[in-house]
């Protein structure tokens, strides 16, 4: 680790206004991923900013037909919510996946989406379930948000705030864990809004995407006999020591079948 | 025996962190060590400037190779007491501590900071400026063995550093010419990450009145350390070696590293304590790797299925330097089980040691064990395919017989005894292997391939670190005992079950008794350390020897005090009674009469036993199902029957058995250290790349013993810290391969990831 200076904001206004100052920090929420990076002298900011205990950015809302979470909520909260089992449990379920006990009482949703993890879970929620990230200067859909392998649309002086889920009719989420890391291999998140049907992979490609195809043939008939014959193509997914793209192309079509199994009964 | 056991006495210190382990010591004053290390596999050092990174705020000293050599401080040549093929001795290359001249694997040492905090002295070594010319590199053992392929040592032309023989080459030949049929397989047993989780690390104190250094380190043993010490250039007298508790052994801190040798003249000459503790991404690259062999066999048989001969032919990895153990654990350790628990009348193994781009080969749970029960075992069931001869038949037609022992190889190595073909028959039972074609159905209903495979396998045991292993009990003031041993416990609950054989002995509390091992200012004991599966057959049988001998010398004690001839008296149960009569006295209350004088009680005594080598065997059997759909492989079942000897604590026992399986499982299911192969960087080298296996993979695990006493030692116990591993990797690979045989696949590579095992079925299915 290079040194730095620390520091714990009190406030999001006090947060935004010390980013702005410093080009060269970095907003430490959980740390799951950045942490790591700076032990293994990777990155060298000049500060943290601690955003982890700002008031404004904790608390889990229903608003409507919405859920609201605050960015800074750490993946067990999310997983032990009463309001998002009720809601969404798929949500639910996704944040009792990520990591282990330890990931998951410091890791944040916020975090998880900024830092947008091609490998990571929640990018597969909000855009699956076609979310909106809040921040401190917008909101931005989630289609909009998530832009290939690590980058977003955030700029440099924008921090998340929170994330609003529509409250879908039904949605499942059908991880692979990787497993060498645990992170995902291939996750396949599926929503049916009553109107439309949305099909999210993350962790077998360059960044979090939508598998067209399915959510049109589920659009049209929510059940395992219209994924069939279904081929997802092997291009441009991830190939590696671990697993060649054509295994991940497999997972992408297993791992939906899985998650739109577990909501119609098998069917 | 364990129906009283009440936990390990260690567990309560370590499992409230209250364990010391090598970064847990400091000292007051001291200075931080860290490494440059080569980040290419193979190039000319053309320079290494200092300047900027001795300028560095609070940098105390930089250590190059100039500095090592000026020392006296050198690489030893690896521990191989014999030649290979021809009498040829092994090629070793000239080499020092830190790299001179040639870097030769990523991760190799070249320079040490010491500064006066961490973070200083690993800034300073980032202002090393260096410059390399880049030589192409082998990183492994196929691409090192062909014409014209780069050459790593001058010394070793060709990259091989021994051919090894063993056996009768014509005899096989022969055999193999006459026989009614030959199984042939290749296998590969893959590059492994030992990682323990304690890194590897330091503290070294040097009192330069005396000449003496004081060197914290984890260890596998004091008399190990110190003995590596030695040949690297500090002799024993000059390094009093602390060891407390150590984060996991399994072979790979068994000696000195390069680093602690540096860190120790660091602390001579800057007069100051030195401490270095690696990282885990040091480790990944650093701390000796294991396995890496390429195994191929061929049994051949009679018409009636009976074994004639076996020829095996293994080419090893060793890695950029012939080091440590590395060349003997896959040379002569096979060499001692080659035919396995069958009667088979010839054998001939030839194998090559080859030297690669990568980091050293050392020995690793097992220790050529795994791998050579993993290619006996399954030449032996694909001989039993191949020839349409039930598998189960086939082994018990060939089986060594329990009334054949003291039973001799065809390499001469005596088996102490056994009993291979109960071991068989109980593991059947246990596991009704008669109901699994049910099973096996149920699962295709359910589209999942299911199979079961097991091995009958044998390893080498009690490894001769040492002629012979002392201890020495002593009494305490309160009627206490403590036990000296130079025993290395990295685990294995030492400090619980060997005061028990004590107490036992001597019909006292084993409470009573607390084990000292890691104490420079302990007795000087003869003694190899823990290593091989042989601390229970020499520490635990020289403890043994040491509480018979306190019961003698209590004999004419308790005689005077109960005012008869010695001849009257007997011992039992603790107490000294005079025969025929109900006048006695127990055993610590005698040694509390007695007054000790300059620390030494009239009832202490010293054991010894010689070292034995022992063969410990076991009928291992997992039922895996497959989902052909993800590829994932899950473990149902795995249950083992083994004879370890006479088992002193079955829960202990049973510890080592769930983690040398734990750790077979993990080079089935996923661990293997690549390579990139042109450049020879690294590309395991972290959790997010490098396999490890949870504990939720295998949830039914049971273990049961036929135990068999061995003969070799007065406890009548046989290794037991490598069979878990040793049994595993057949057992897992024959039933995964069982599992896969009604889709037409006789063979699949270990590790079998989710990705290579859909690959395979698809492929099948084509």
């Amino acid at each position: 680790m290079y040194s730095f200076t620390y520091t714990r904001a009190k406030s999001l206004a006090e947060a935004r206004d010390m980013l702005a100052k410093d080009q060269d920090a970095k907003l430490l929420s959980g740390g799951m991923t950045l942490i790591p990076t700076l032990k293994q002298r990777l990155a060298s900011p000049s500060q943290l900013i601690d955003i982890s205990r700002i008031a404004e950015l904790r608390g889990i809302a229903v608003k409507g037909e919405h859920l609201e979470i605050g960015a800074a909520m750490q993946h067990a909260e999310v997983a032990r919510s009463n309001d998002v089992k009720q809601k969404i449990p798929a949500l639910a379920y996704l944040a009792s996946q990520i990591g282990d006990p330890q990931v998951r009482n410091r890791g944040t949703i916020g975090g998880s989406v900024a830092n947008n993890d091609p490998v990571a879970d929640y990018p597969g929620a909000a855009l699956g379930l076609g979310a909106t990230i809040k921040t401190t200067q917008r909101e931005i859909a989630a289609d909009d948000f998530f832009k290939g392998v690590f980058e977003t649309a955030l700029k440099a002086d924008e921090i998340v705030t929170g994330i609003s889920f529509p409250v879908p009719k039904r949605a499942a989420y059908a991880k692979f864990p990787h497993p060498v890391s645990g992170y995902s291999m291939t996750g396949s998140f599926v929503a049916d809004n009553g109107n439309g049907v949305r099909v999210a992979i993350t962790g077998a490609g360059q960044g979090v995407f939508r598998w067209k195809e399915a959510e049109v043939a589920l659009g049209r008939n929510f059940s395992l006999a219209a994924l069939k014959g279904l081929a997802m193509p092997s291009r441009g997914l991830s190939n590696d020591l671990h697993a060649t793209a054509e295994y991940r192309a497999n997972l992408v079509e297993v791992m939906t079948r899985r998650a739109v199994a577990s909501l119609t009964g098998g069917k | 025996m364990s129906a009283a056991f009440k936990g390990r006495r260690e567990d309560r210190r370590l499992v409230t962190g209250a364990g010391r382990y090598t970064a847990d010591w400091n000292q007051s004053g001291q200075l931080y060590a860290a490494f440059l290390r080569s980040d290419r596999a193979h190039a000319e050092i053309v320079s290494i400037d200092t300047k900027a990174a001795s300028a560095h705020p609070g940098v105390a000293g930089i250590f190059t190779a100039e500095d090592t050599k000026a020392a006296g401080l050198v690489f030893p040549p690896p521990f191989l007491p014999f030649p290979g093929k021809g009498g040829q001795p092994i090629k070793v290359p000239a080499h020092g501590i830190l790299a001179s001249g040639r870097v030769r694997y990523v991760g190799e040492e070249i320079a040490m900071v010491v500064a006066a905090t961490a973070a200083a002295a690993q800034d300073a070594v980032e202002k090393i400026e260096i410059e390399y010319q880049d030589l192409p590199a082998v990183s492994d053992v196929e691409d090192a063995l062909k014409p014209g392929a780069a050459q790593i040592h001058a010394e070793i032309p060709g990259n091989v550093s021994l051919v090894y023989e063993y056996g009768n080459e014509a005899k096989v030949n022969e055999a193999m010419a006459k026989a009614a049929h030959v199984t042939r397989i290749k296998l590969y047993s893959a590059r492994l990450v030992s990682n323990p989780m304690e890194p590897k690390g330091c503290l070294a104190v040097y009192d330069a009145a005396k000449d003496v250094w004081d060197f914290w380190s984890s260890t596998q043993g004091i008399t190990m350390m110190s003995g590596s010490l030695a040949t690297h250039g500090i002799a024993p007298e000059k390094a009093r070696i602390h060891a407390q508790d150590v984060g996991g052994g399994f072979g790979t801190r068994g000696g000195a590293y390069p680093e602690y040798l540096v860190v120790m003249l660091a602390a001579k000459k800057l007069g100051k304590p030195v401490k270095w503790v690696a990282t885990r991404s040091e480790t990944f690259v650093s701390d000796h790797h294991g396995r890496a062999i390429r195994l191929s066999g061929a049994l051949a048989l009679d018409k009636e299925g009976n074994f004639l001969a076996f020829r095996l032919d293994w080419t090893c990895d060793l890695g950029a330097y012939p080091a440590g153990a590395g060349p003997f654990i896959n040379t002569i350790t096979p060499m001692l089980t080659p035919t396995g628990v069958y009667k088979t009348p010839a054998v001939y193994g030839l194998h090559h040691l080859v030297v690669t781009n990568t980091t050293p080969i050392a020995p690793y749970r097992g220790a050529g064990r795994p791998d050579g029960a993993y290619l006996i075992e399954r030449l032996v069931d694909e001989a039993a395919r191949e020839m349409k001869i039930d598998r189960l038949e086939l082994r018990r037609r060939n089986f060594i017989a329990k009334d054949a022992f003291p039973y001799e190889t065809p390499t001469m190595v005596p088996y102490d005894s056994g009993d291979y073909a109960t071991l068989l028959e109980k593991a059947l039972q246990k596991t009704d292997w008669a109901g699994f074609e049910k099973r096996r159905a149920e699962s295709k209903s359910r589209g999942k391939l299911r199979g079961i495979g097991l091995a009958s396998f044998i390893e080498p045991a009690g490894a001769a670190l040492a002629p012979k292993d002392q201890t020495l009990l002593k009494f305490g003031s309160s009627g206490n005992l403590v036990l000296h041993s130079v025993t290395g416990p990295t685990g294995q609950g030492h400090e619980t079950v060997m005061p028990e054989i004590v107490g036992r002995e001597l019909g006292v509390d084993p409470e009573l008794i607390t084990l000292s091992t890691g104490d420079p200012d302990g007795p000087p004991l003869i003694g190899g350390g823990t290593a091989g599966s042989r601390s229970m057959s020499s520490h635990g049988a020289a403890s043994l020897m040491a509480a018979r001998e306190v019961i003698k010398k209590g004999l004419e004690l308790a005689a005077k005090d109960l005012e008869v001839a010695v001849a009257d008296i007997e011992f039992k149960d603790g107490k000294y009674s005079v025969k025929g009569t109900d006048k006695s006295i127990g055993i610590i209350q005698l040694a509390k009469k007695q007054s000790s004088t300059a620390g030494s009680h009239p009832m202490d005594a010293g054991g010894e036993v010689p070292a034995a080598g022992t063969f410990p065997s076991g009928v291992h059997v997992a039922e895996v199902e497959i989902d052909p759909d993800t590829g994932v492989t899950s473990v149902l079942r795995y249950l083992t029957m083994d004879d370890c000897g006479t088992v002193i604590n079955h829960t202990l026992l049973e510890g080592q058995m769930h983690g040398g399986i734990m750790q077979g499982a993990g080079q089935v299911f996923g661990e293997e250290c690549q390579y990139d192969r042109a450049s020879g960087q690294l590309l395991t080298g972290s959790f997010m790349d490098y396999y490890m296996p949870r504990a939720g993979l295998i949830r039914d695990l049971q273990v049961y013993d036929h135990p068999v006493p061995s003969p070799t030692n007065p406890l009548g116990v046989k290794g037991a810290g490598e069979a878990g591993t040793t049994g595993s990797l057949p057992t897992f690979m024959n039933a995964v391969v069982d599992a896969l045989r009604p889709i037409g696949i006789h063979h699949i590579d270990m590790p079998i990831t989710p990705s290579k095992m859909w690959h395979a079925i698809r492929a099948a299915a084509k």
